[in-house]
């Protein structure tokens, strides 16, 4: 339940070609995230998995089968959130359970639970413009997890936030994904981010994006036991850490030299 | 300015007007009596016709009636206006195929319907609301449509994210987003029905506000024609003031998101 798969995926944008040749398999439960040079595609990777795009040539799939048109199987955190305004936070997150024909007992339990685990009780009746970026962001996941969809797509979820909401956010989704672990694919520019959150980093070219080099976390992590701290930054002063970061960031570098060319 | 500043800014404006209206009558009589009333000819006819009545009724009589046609032009437009805004804002197609024939009726003033309304529905009220509903009718379409076409993309996707079914969509996504365009709309529609409304009235019409400027004008009654034009002033400005206090309410997460 909830792999994914590019399979020779083209896109081409207006004669400019966006996407070329991608391949990549994300397992079940698996937390991937694609980092690449800003105009690279990777945001366009997401969106053809969340069906708002579809590929020039290739496919994709989600549990082997075709992806042709959104659904809440594949839930998508914005980068700007978007929440419906005109909603309060708790018909944000019941939109999705009511077009799930959830019995009523059933929506009260399930968002009782996510605003407890994502600690929004007390903004239940609250509207969007009346509460932080942080938290908003947070109502976006809640009306994602929700659902409790086989694939997660975060397209750079924390990237409008400030630095310090920000680190609360990363740390808030490792242990989310600890308690209830899903299918990510995690779109951010942030290095750092990526190698703290996923448990293999893919780095993309410039454009024409294609994906340049799969890095395993996930071995790393669980040998120098990255889990026993809680802060982000005592993990970025591990050497392992550190060691994984500049790879990604050298790497990165080199498209960016080449782009100077 | 603050609040009060505003509201005692109007209020001194009225009066200078009325002082002037004043000046330029009664006091020095620049402006004679059979061009425009003087303030007490003024208060006269609409004693008169709030008392005794003129030209088939009282005013309130008439005033009601003139409602009515409004508000049941404006209630069709609006039912109509902006289903149809939703509709050919939101699929390419549905554009494509009724914007030619809209682009062709759009000019045609609503006025110039009358003769049509009167040969289809005879003289009574339900050709006037027709010629309402016409002109009211424009204004709720065009302003829905680009309400629709300038809803951010990503408020469509995550709805559609969301697995939202089509109906649940237009009614809980599209018109909440385009409800502020909508509203735009609706007062330019009212507008409309007011603007249109007398001329309705000034053919075959037994009651109402156009009634009584058209009998007033062939009695060549200066008071009373002033009397009916600011009837349709405060009607009208008490329409609006409805209007708004119901965008208001409906509108209170998008008023208070902008504070």
């Amino acid at each position: 339940m909830g792999s994914i798969r590019f399979d020779s995926v083209n896109k081409v944008f207006g004669g400019v070609k966006a996407l070329d040749d991608i391949n990549l398999e994300i397992a079940e439960k698996e937390f991937v995230a694609i980092v690449g040079p800003s105009g690279c595609g990777k945001t366009t990777c997401l969106r053809i998995v969340a069906g708002f795009e579809t590929p020039t040539s290739g496919i994709v799939s989600v549990n082997g089968k075709r992806v042709t048109a959104p659904g809440p199987d594949r839930a998508v955190v914005f980068q700007q959130f978007v929440l419906f305004p005109w909603k309060t936070v708790r018909q944000n997150i019941d939109l999705g359970l009511r077009n799930k024909n959830f019995a009523g007992d059933e929506r009260e339990r399930l968002i009782r639970s996510v605003l407890d685990l994502m600690n929004l009780e007390s903004y239940a009746d609250a509207f969007p413009h009346q509460l932080s970026g942080g938290m908003q962001q947070r109502v976006a996941i809640a009306r994602a997890y929700v659902l409790d969809p086989e694939v997660l797509l975060m397209d750079e979820p924390f990237g409008a936030l400030d630095a310090q909401t920000r680190v609360l956010m990363q740390e808030e989704l490792v242990r989310l994904s600890r308690v209830n672990p899903r299918t990510v694919l995690f779109i951010t520019h942030s290095v750092e981010e990526a190698v703290y959150l996923a448990d293999r980093v893919a780095i993309m070219t410039r454009r024409p994006g294609r994906i340049k080099e799969v890095l395993d976390i996930k071995t790393v992590r669980n040998e120098e036991r990255w889990n026993r701290f809680q802060r982000i930054e005592d993990v970025m002063d591990l050497d392992s850490f550190i060691h994984l970061r500049t790879h990604v960031w050298k790497s990165l570098r080199e498209e960016k030299r080449e782009d100077r060319q | 300015m603050s609040g009060h500043r505003r509201i005692w800014a109007g209020w001194a404006t009225l009066a200078g007007l009325v002082l002037f209206w004043f000046g330029l009558t009664t006091w020095t009589g620049i402006v004679s009596a059979g061009r425009f009333p003087s303030p007490a000819a003024f208060w006269l006819s609409l004693v008169q016709i709030m008392t005794r009545g003129y030209a088939g009724g009282q005013l309130v009589t008439h005033a009601w009636h003139s409602l009515e046609l409004v508000a049941m032009g404006f209630l069709v437009a609006i039912a109509t206006g902006v289903p149809l805004g939703l509709w050919i804002g939101w699929s390419r197609r549905a554009e494509a195929a009724i914007n030619p024939v809209f682009l062709i009726i759009r000019p045609i003033p609503p006025l110039a319907w009358i003769p049509l309304a009167i040969l289809w529905l005879g003289l009574g009220d339900a050709a006037k609301i027709m010629v309402i509903w016409f002109a009211a009718f424009v204004p709720s379409v065009i302003n829905t449509f680009s309400g629709v076409r300038t809803i951010e993309r990503p408020v469509i996707e995550a709805a559609q994210m969301l697995g939202t079914p089509l109906w649940r969509f237009v009614i809980e996504i599209l018109s909440p987003a385009a409800a502020p365009m909508i509203f735009t709309g609706m007062r330019l529609s009212l507008q409309a029905a007011w603007t249109t409304l007398v001329a309705a009235e000034l053919v075959g019409a037994l009651v109402g506000v156009g009634v009584v400027l058209n009998v007033a004008q062939q009695d060549i009654y200066p008071g009373m024609i002033l009397v009916g034009m600011l009837t349709v002033g405060v009607l009208g400005f008490a329409t609006t003031w409805l209007l708004s206090r119901v965008e208001h309410r409906v509108l209170a997460w998008n008023v208070a998101a902008k504070d």
